[in-house]
């Protein structure tokens, strides 16, 4: 039945033009098609789709407010990806990965450039200390604020990145089973991104309320780490449902929370139209239970570490 | 002596062949002779062919002194100029060095004023023979291999392998030459015809040709870039016509140090590519973000390109500064894609 719907992929390019009628830009269409490359099934629910929207855009406008905190801490006018860099410290394998993602940024412009001659021209006309330059400011910051030298240090490891491991496995399986118009329909959605659509990206941001507003740099981390938050929300859902997924021989079966079972059985009623399409895509449910587990802080200290929560909201992306 | 105005026509052919060889030898691989090496061939048979005794002598040599090589590397040669040579280019040169000096004296009699030589008189061959001897081998590693391509055969062939068929066609070359002068741009910019220059924005000038369509950026110290040729002589005529043009509005130009710097291949594999097991299985050389760009970047070692592969098998190959190691890397990488192939 989720089947029989109209590609997400077509849709985006009819609906987006009709957008704006007074409701504000959304993601939802173009979420949808996201969710399929990270994981999720083939025609991802509207639902989900809804609620993974709300939860990106309330943490990003968060993040957003933090970084010109830290910003007005600088004295500075924008917010540049010094103070975003600033807030992701603490977790040093996502910064890694946003310092992965800046440097093959600026690699990819180097050889696009070498190949189109008109991109040489143009490069050659804006200053020539655009190579790398994303490479030089990360850099730089991180040395002006590492004090043990652990920051440092991530420059010269080079660890895998199990998350990334994972995710790339998972799409190596999706696409090991597809035929030729499917995989060319997955390679589309995988390439949408926000920072595909910039101008819509910032519409919906909306940052004009905001006294400090983020430079183009800043824009760029922002779409990836919206990005990197739905990538987070559907490999913990994903966990999730495997979770639910009920195992014969599980032994902690009896250890299943209430909140959990009832979850659980609200799908199964909703599961009786097409249980096979359904337990497919991924469940607002699976959303909700996921944010739920990775806010609470479990664990023997976590009564004792709310200092250590800002605004007591818990990033995904950082 | 006559030998001598002969000889100093002969060394000056050969000066003129050094220039040539020593900038486009490094270009040089046994298994795909290149247009460059027809206009050169061409330019001996222009030369040779005032010449009229040309083709007798080549039996006239068994008078010369050739005993210190056996008799069959004359006919070997032959055969191992048209069978084209696999990637065993190191072999190819170790047999090909010593015939060549055989085939030099053969193709520079034929090609020319040796021949006369010949016929004057044995007491004229000796020291012209000697001097032939001597004569071919410095050039030997380079020119030597000139005569060679003229027995080929005049299409490029195709690196034989194991069925990949397919040639990377070259697509930009970017170049860089020394004019050796100081320029002044604004004069340039002023007189030239296709020309620009904005001062304010960045400080060369931008000169774009029709034939071959390229275009230079010429800065103030003589250095010039030139893009767009799609072949390594085409990158050099290009640079010459716009050394040409500087000379022309009255700057003692030359033309120093021309280099290939970049160059740009692709072609097309014609099956669609699984990029997600490629990324994942050789993860050391690939990085793929779709999100940012739709092609794996393949960083390939050996030779040291980077290969752009996208899902629908069109492959571009980067980062070659000569034309033999983008045929080797789509050869390298042609049984990897091939086992990705999406059914």
């Amino acid at each position: 039945m989720n089947n029989t719907a109209p590609s997400p992929m077509s849709a985006i390019a009819t609906s987006s033009s009709g957008r704006g009628t007074g409701k504000s830009t959304s993601f939802a269409l173009e979420l949808q098609s996201m969710m399929f490359s990270l994981g999720d099934a083939r025609r991802p629910l509207h639902e989900t789709a809804v609620l993974v929207e709300d939860i990106v855009h309330t943490q990003l406008i968060n993040l957003l407010q933090q970084a010109a905190e830290v910003s007005q801490l600088r004295g500075a006018r924008v917010i540049s990806a010094e103070d975003l860099l600033f807030l992701m410290r603490k977790d040093k394998k996502k910064l890694k990965r946003l310092l992965k993602y800046m440097f093959f940024r600026d690699y990819k412009s180097k050889i696009v450039k070498g190949i189109e001659e008109d991109d040489l021209l143009e490069d050659k006309f804006s200053s020539s200390s655009n190579v790398n330059k994303r490479q030089k400011i990360a850099q730089d910051f991180l040395h002006s604020i590492d004090q043990t030298g652990e920051l440092l240090a991530m420059f010269e490891d080079d660890e895998i990145d199990d998350i990334k491991q994972e995710r790339m496995e998972r799409a190596e399986r999706q696409t090991r089973m597809m035929d030729a118009a499917q995989y060319a329909e997955f390679c589309e959605s995988r390439q949408l991104s926000f920072s595909k659509k910039a101008s819509k990206f910032r519409d919906w941001l909306d940052c004009s309320s905001m006294e400090i507003k983020p430079n183009v740099i800043a824009m760029e981390i922002l779409a990836y780490l919206a990005y990197e938050t739905v990538a987070q929300l559907v490999d913990l859902a994903l966990l999730v449902r495997q979770d639910m997924a009920p195992k014969a021989g599980d032994p902690f079966s009896h250890a299943i929370s209430a909140t959990f079972i009832q979850y659980h059985a609200s799908a199964e009623s909703t599961a009786a139209c097409g249980i096979e399409a359904q337990s497919n895509a991924i469940q607002p449910s699976h959303i909700r239970e996921a944010i739920r587990r990775y806010g609470h802080k479990i664990g023997p200290v976590s009564p004792f570490t709310s200092a250590y929560r800002r605004n007591g909201m818990t990033f995904l992306a950082c | 002596m006559e030998e001598e105005p002969y000889l100093e026509i002969y060394l000056d052919r050969c000066m003129n062949q050094d220039e040539l060889a020593s900038t486009s030898s490094h270009l040089f691989s046994p298994i795909v002779p290149y247009d460059s090496y027809l206009h050169t061939s061409s330019n001996q048979e222009t030369i040779a062919s005032p010449l009229e005794p040309s083709k007798e002598p080549s039996t006239d040599l068994s008078s010369v002194d050739l005993s210190f090589l056996p008799d069959e590397l004359n006919q070997e040669n032959t055969e191992q100029t048209l069978t084209e040579g696999k990637p065993g280019v190191e072999g190819n040169h170790e047999i090909q060095g010593a015939p060549s000096r055989v085939q030099s004296l053969n193709e520079k009699d034929s090609g020319g004023i040796c021949t006369d030589d010949f016929s004057l008189s044995n007491s004229g061959l000796n020291p012209l023979s000697d001097g032939n001897s001597t004569l071919p081998s410095p050039e030997n590693s380079s020119s030597g291999f000139f005569p060679l391509t003229s027995m080929t055969p005049l299409m490029p062939v195709t690196p034989v392998s194991e069925g990949s068929g397919i040639v990377p066609q070259l697509q930009n070359i970017v170049s860089t030459v020394n004019l050796a002068c100081k320029l002044d741009l604004k004069k340039i910019a002023l007189q030239a015809k296709n020309a620009e220059y904005n001062p304010k924005r960045f400080a060369a000038v931008i000169m774009r040709i029709r034939e071959p369509r390229t275009t230079a950026l010429i800065f103030s110290s003589g250095k010039m870039v030139c893009t767009g040729a799609k072949s390594e002589e085409l990158s050099r005529l290009a640079a010459r016509k716009f050394a040409r043009v500087v000379q022309k509005l009255g700057f003692p130009a030359r033309f120093l140090d021309f280099k290939i710097q970049n160059m740009v291949g692709s072609c097309d594999m014609r099956f669609p590519i699984r990029l997600e097991s490629l990324a994942l299985t050789h993860q050391q050389f690939s990085s793929y973000e779709p999100e940012l760009f739709p092609g794996l970047i393949y960083r390939m070692v050996k030779p040291r390109i980077v290969l752009l592969i996208f899902v629908s098998g069109k492959v571009v190959l980067t980062g070659a500064k000569e034309r033999s190691e983008i045929y080797e890397a789509f050869e390298n990488i042609y049984p990897i894609l091939k086992g990705f192939k999406k059914a």
